[in-house]
C-alpha cells in the first residue's frame, strides 16, 4: 500500500514539474506584458518549415513574409513594386537585368550579393522533389554580372516573371550560410534579410520573432517580439481573443462574429480573398452538362447572392470570373454581379430537351472553405426549384482530391481556388482544352487561342486584354459556374490598428498600437 | 522477475512489427499525401512528378520493404510536411503527451478512489445516488465539448486558468480535468461495484465481529482488496488517455502527439503517422507490463512463470 502511494506521489510530482523554461511566452496573458509590445497572433495551423522553397501553405508563409524579402513585391495596391531589388532592366524577351539594393544585409551580418539570388532561384526552379518547382522551373538560369547585378534568364519569354518573384517561394535565401552550415542548421536556425529575425520554434505551439536591428529600411520599433501560437480548434481561438490572450485570431468562424464583435475590447475585420468558390461541370458527352443551355440554365437557377448572405453572413461577394480586381487581367464588369432567373433557366432546360429536369452529382469538401457544405447544401436546393434533383456528395478533402485525380467526377463539383501569382493569367488556364481531358472536358478553340496567345505575350495591356476576352467567353459559356469570391476574417484586440490584406499575410510592420 | 519482464519486452517485437504492418497499409491504401501537397490547381504531370521524386510511385510491397529497412535501423523515413526525420519529432512531443496523460490518470485516479468508497459504503443514500448520475454524465461526455465548455466556464467567464498552451500547472488544470472525467466516472463505477462485493466477504465480518473500527474495515480490508482490479482498469485505460489526447491536446492547443498524429492524419504524412503509432503502441505494451509488475507488489500471492 505504501508503495502505490509512494509511486502516486513520485508521478504527481512529474506532473506538477513540467517545463518551466516556456512558461513566460506560453502563458496568453502575458501578452499584455508591462509594456505590451508584443504582438500575439493566433494561427490555425503549425508552419511547415522554413524552407521556403518546399510547402504550399499560407499561414507558413505569413510567418515567412517577416522573416525574408522578395526581389519584388505587391504593394497596398496589389501594384508590384521592387523590394530588394532597386532597378531591373528587361534585355530581351528571356532576360531581365536586375541590380540589388545597397545595404541590405542577413540577419546573421552576411551582405545580400548576386549569388545568394542565384543560389536561391536556381535552386527551385531545377530540383523537382521542392513543391515550389512547378512555379520556377520557367526559370533557366541567373547569370551573375558582379555583387549586386544579375540577370534572370527564362526558357521561353516568360510574361509572369514578376508576379513570380513577388511571392511565396520566391524570398532570398543566404548562400554562403547555408553551404558552410548546412541546411539542417538553416531549417533550425532560419535567416533572412526581413524585418524581423528568428527566435525560437515550437513545434504545434509558437513560434517567436524578434526586430532586426540591421534591417535595410530601418528597424521596426513597434513590436519587441512578435508571437504566432497555434491553437488549432476554432473555439480556442476566439477564447484567446476574448480574454486578452492573443490580438489577432485568424478564420473566424462566422458563427463568432457577432460574438467578437460585441464583445468589448475586439472587433472584426475583414477582407477579401484570392480565393473563388465555383461549381465545376463536366462538359463530357453524355453528361446533361456538356449542353450549354443546361450550364446556363443551371448558372441562372442560383441565387448567389442568397448563398453570401445567409449561409456566409456577408462573408463573401457574388462574382462571375474568378479573376477579381487587384489580380492581373481581371474583367471588373463581371464581378460583384451575377444573373438569377428561375423561369428564364427553366426555359433553357425544356429547350434542352429536360422539360421535367434531370438527376446530377454535386461533389463538395466538408470543412475545407467558409461553409462548404453549407452552401452545397442550399445549391441542392435552388436547383430543386428547376426539377433538377441533387445527389449531394460530401467528402473529406483528401477523398475529394482523388476522386478528382482519378476522373471519378460526375456532373459537378464545389471548389475554391486562389491564385497566389495575381495574375489571371492561371486562373483563366483552367478553361485550356488539353488539361482536364477526362475530368471536364470543356473545350473552346477561341478561349485556347487567346491563351496560347497570352501565354507569351509580353505586351502588358494586350495580355491584360486577352485574359480579359476569356472571362467574358467563360461568362457566356459557362463551364465553370461562379458562386462567389471568399472574405477572410481576423478577430481583432481593440489595442491595435490592423488591416488585412487580400493576399492573407500578417506583416507585423503593418501593425501598430492603439 | 527479471525474467518474466525481458520475456514480456521480447513479446513486444512482433506485436510491433504487426501493428507497423497495419499501419503502413491503412495510410497507403489512404492515398497519395502528394495530391494534398499540392494547391488545388497543381497539373497531373506536376503531380505525377512528386510523386516519382518521393518514391511513391512504387509498388506497396517495394516501398513496405524500404520502410522495414529502415524500421530495423531505427529510422521512420522523413515527414512529408517537415521534410525532417519523423522519430525525433515525435519524441520532441512525448513528454507533453506523458505530462497530461499521467496528470489525467492521477486527477481520475484521486477523484474515483474516495468516490467509489464512499458510494459503496453508502449505498442508495443520496451521496450514492449523486455519484452513479455524475459517473453517467461524466462517462457520456464527449471530451471535444468537455473542453470548450470548461474553457467558457474557467477561462473566459472567470478567468481562473490559460484557456490553451503549455508550460505552467495552470496550463495543465483544464485539459487534465477533460480527459480524467470520463476515466473517473469508469473507476468510480468499478469500485464501487468491487467494494460492495468484498465487504460482503466472510472475513469482512470477521473483523467487523471483532470490533475492529468501520473505517479500518474499510480501508485496510476492503480497499486493498479492491486495488486489483482498480490496477487492471487504469493500465487498460491508458490506451483510452492516449487516444483521448487527440482531441484534449487539438482543443488545449497542447503541443503533444496527439496533435501531431491528427495533423499527420489529415495530410497523410506516412512517417510521422507510423512513429507516432509505434511510439503509443509502446506506451501501451510497457504500462501493461507496470499493472502486472504491480500485481506482485500488491498480492505477493501472484507468481510469475
Amino acid at each position: 500500500m505504501k508503495k502505490l502511494w509512494m509511486f502516486i506521489t513520485i508521478v504527481l510530482l512529474l506532473a506538477g514539474c513540467g517545463d518551466g523554461h516556456e512558461d513566460a511566452a506560453e502563458k496568453g496573458t502575458e501578452t499584455k506584458g508591462e509594456s505590451g509590445r508584443t504582438l500575439t497572433i493566433a494561427i490555425g495551423t503549425d508552419i511547415v518549415s522554413f524552407d521556403i522553397h518546399n510547402h504550399n501553405n499560407t499561414s507558413t508563409e505569413a510567418v515567412h513574409d517577416n522573416m525574408f524579402n522578395y526581389l519584388f513585391k505587391r504593394d497596398e495596391n496589389n501594384v508590384i513594386q521592387p523590394e530588394l531589388v532597386e532597378t531591373f532592366d528587361i534585355i530581351d524577351d528571356r532576360t531581365v537585368e536586375m541590380t540589388l539594393k545597397e545595404g541590405v544585409t542577413f540577419h546573421n551580418g552576411d551582405p545580400l550579393t548576386s549569388e545568394d539570388v542565384k543560389f536561391t532561384l536556381e535552386r527551385v526552379a531545377a530540383d523537382d522533389t521542392l513543391q515550389e518547382y512547378p512555379n520556377y522551373k520557367q526559370i533557366k538560369e541567373v547569370e551573375v554580372i558582379d555583387d549586386r547585378t544579375f540577370r534572370v534568364i527564362t526558357h521561353e519569354a516568360e510574361p509572369s516573371l514578376f508576379h513570380r518573384l513577388s511571392r511565396l517561394g520566391s524570398g532570398i535565401l543566404p548562400k554562403t550560410y547555408i553551404e558552410e552550415e548546412g541546411w539542417d542548421n538553416f531549417l533550425a536556425n532560419p535567416v533572412g534579410t526581413g524585418p524581423y529575425q528568428f527566435k525560437e520554434w515550437v513545434r504545434d505551439s509558437k513560434i517567436v520573432l524578434t526586430p532586426y536591428e540591421n534591417y535595410f529600411e530601418g528597424v521596426v520599433e513597434e513590436w519587441d517580439e512578435v508571437v504566432f501560437r497555434v491553437i488549432p480548434e476554432n473555439s480556442t481561438r476566439v477564447a484567446e481573443l476574448l480574454t486578452g490572450g492573443v490580438d489577432i485570431a485568424v478564420n473566424l468562424p462566422p458563427a463568432d462574429w457577432e460574438r467578437v464583435a460585441e464583445n468589448e475590447g475586439t472587433s472584426v475585420k475583414t477582407e477579401t480573398s484570392n480565393r473563388t468558390i465555383m461549381l465545376i461541370l463536366r462538359a463530357t458527352e453524355g453528361y446533361p452538362t456538356a449542353d450549354l443551355r443546361v450550364r446556363q440554365a443551371l448558372d441562372l437557377a442560383i441565387d448567389n447572392k442568397a448563398i453570401t448572405e445567409n449561409v456566409l453572413r456577408g462573408g463573401g461577394i457574388p462574382t462571375k470570373t474568378r479573376v477579381a480586381p487587384g489580380n492581373f487581367g481581371a474583367e471588373e464588369s463581371l464581378y460583384n454581379t451575377y444573373d438569377y432567373d428561375v423561369e428564364k433557366a427553366k426555359q433553357l432546360l425544356k429547350e434542352a430537351g429536360y422539360p421535367d429536369g434531370f438527376e446530377m452529382t454535386l461533389h463538395s469538401p466538408h470543412g475545407r472553405y467558409l461553409q462548404d457544405a453549407e452552401v452545397a447544401e442550399l445549391i441542392a436546393g435552388m436547383l430543386q426549384a428547376v426539377n433538377v434533383d441533387v445527389r449531394l456528395e460530401l467528402m473529406e478533402w483528401s477523398n475529394f482530391v482523388e476522386m478528382r485525380q482519378a476522373g471519378e467526377n460526375k456532373d459537378a463539383y464545389l471548389i475554391g481556388l486562389g491564385n497566389s501569382m495575381f495574375d489571371g493569367a492561371y486562373s483563366v488556364d483552367w478553361y485550356r482544352s488539353d488539361r482536364f481531358v477526362g475530368e471536364t472536358d470543356y473545350k473552346n478553340e477561341e478561349i485556347d487561342t487567346l491563351l496560347e496567345a497570352s501565354a507569351v505575350n509580353l505586351d502588358v495591356d494586350e495580355r491584360a486584354k486577352q485574359i480579359q476576352e476569356i472571362q467574358r467567353i467563360a461568362a457566356k459559356e459557362v463551364p465553370h459556374i461562379m458562386l462567389h469570391q471568399e472574405t477572410i476574417n481576423y478577430g481583432v484586440s481593440d489595442r491595435i490598428e490592423f488591416v488585412p490584406s487580400m493576399d492573407e499575410m500578417i506583416y507585423a510592420p503593418a501593425i501598430s498600437r492603439k | 522477475m527479471a525474467s518474466y519482464i525481458f520475456k514480456r519486452l521480447g513479446e513486444m517485437i512482433p506485436v510491433l512489427l504487426i501493428i507497423s504492418f497495419i499501419v503502413f497499409a491503412l495510410v497507403f491504401v489512404a492515398g497519395n499525401p502528394v495530391a494534398l501537397m499540392l494547391p488545388e490547381d497543381a497539373s497531373q504531370e506536376d503531380i505525377d512528378q512528386l510523386t516519382a521524386s518521393l518514391g511513391l510511385d512504387q509498388p506497396f510491397l517495394v516501398q513496405y520493404g524500404k520502410y522495414l529497412f529502415h524500421l530495423v535501423q531505427g529510422e521512420f523515413g522523413e515527414s512529408f510536411r517537415y521534410n525532417t526525420s519523423a522519430l525525433p519529432l515525435v519524441l520532441e512531443r512525448l513528454p507533453a503527451t506523458l505530462e497530461l496523460a499521467v496528470a489525467a490518470l492521477v486527477l481520475a485516479v484521486t477523484m474515483a478512489i474516495p468516490l467509489g468508497i464512499w458510494s459503496a459504503t453508502k449505498q442508495n443514500s443520496p451521496v450514492d445516488l449523486l455519484a452513479a448520475g455524475g459517473s453517467v454524465i461524466g462517462k457520456a461526455m464527449p471530451n471535444f465539448w468537455l473542453g470548450i465548455m470548461l474553457i467558457l466556464i474557467f477561462s473566459v467567464m472567470l478567468g481562473w486558468f490559460p484557456v490553451s498552451g503549455r508550460g505552467t500547472l495552470g496550463h495543465l488544470v483544464l485539459p487534465a480535468l477533460t480527459l480524467a472525467t470520463g476515466l473517473a466516472a469508469e473507476i468510480t463505477r468499478l469500485l464501487r461495484s468491487s467494494m460492495i462485493e468484498i465487504l460482503n466477504q466472510d472475513y469482512i465480518r470477521t473483523a467487523r465481529s471483532k470490533g475492529m473500527r468501520e473505517g479500518m474495515v474499510v480501508y485496510k480490508h476492503a480497499f486493498r482488496n479492491s486495488l486489483i482490479p482498480l490496477v487492471t482498469v487504469v493500465a487498460l485505460q491508458t490506451s483510452t488517455v492516449v487516444g483521448g489526447t487527440l482531441i484534449t491536446e487539438t482543443v488545449f492547443s497542447w503541443p503533444g502527439l496527439g496533435q501531431l498524429l491528427i495533423q499527420a492524419v489529415h495530410t497523410r504524412d506516412m512517417a510521422i503517422v507510423q512513429a507516432c503509432v509505434f511510439v503509443i503502441a509502446v506506451l501501451v505494451i510497457f504500462m501493461n507490463l507496470v499493472a502486472d509488475v504491480l500485481y506482485r507488489l500488491l498480492d505477493p500471492r501472484i507468481k510469475y512463470e
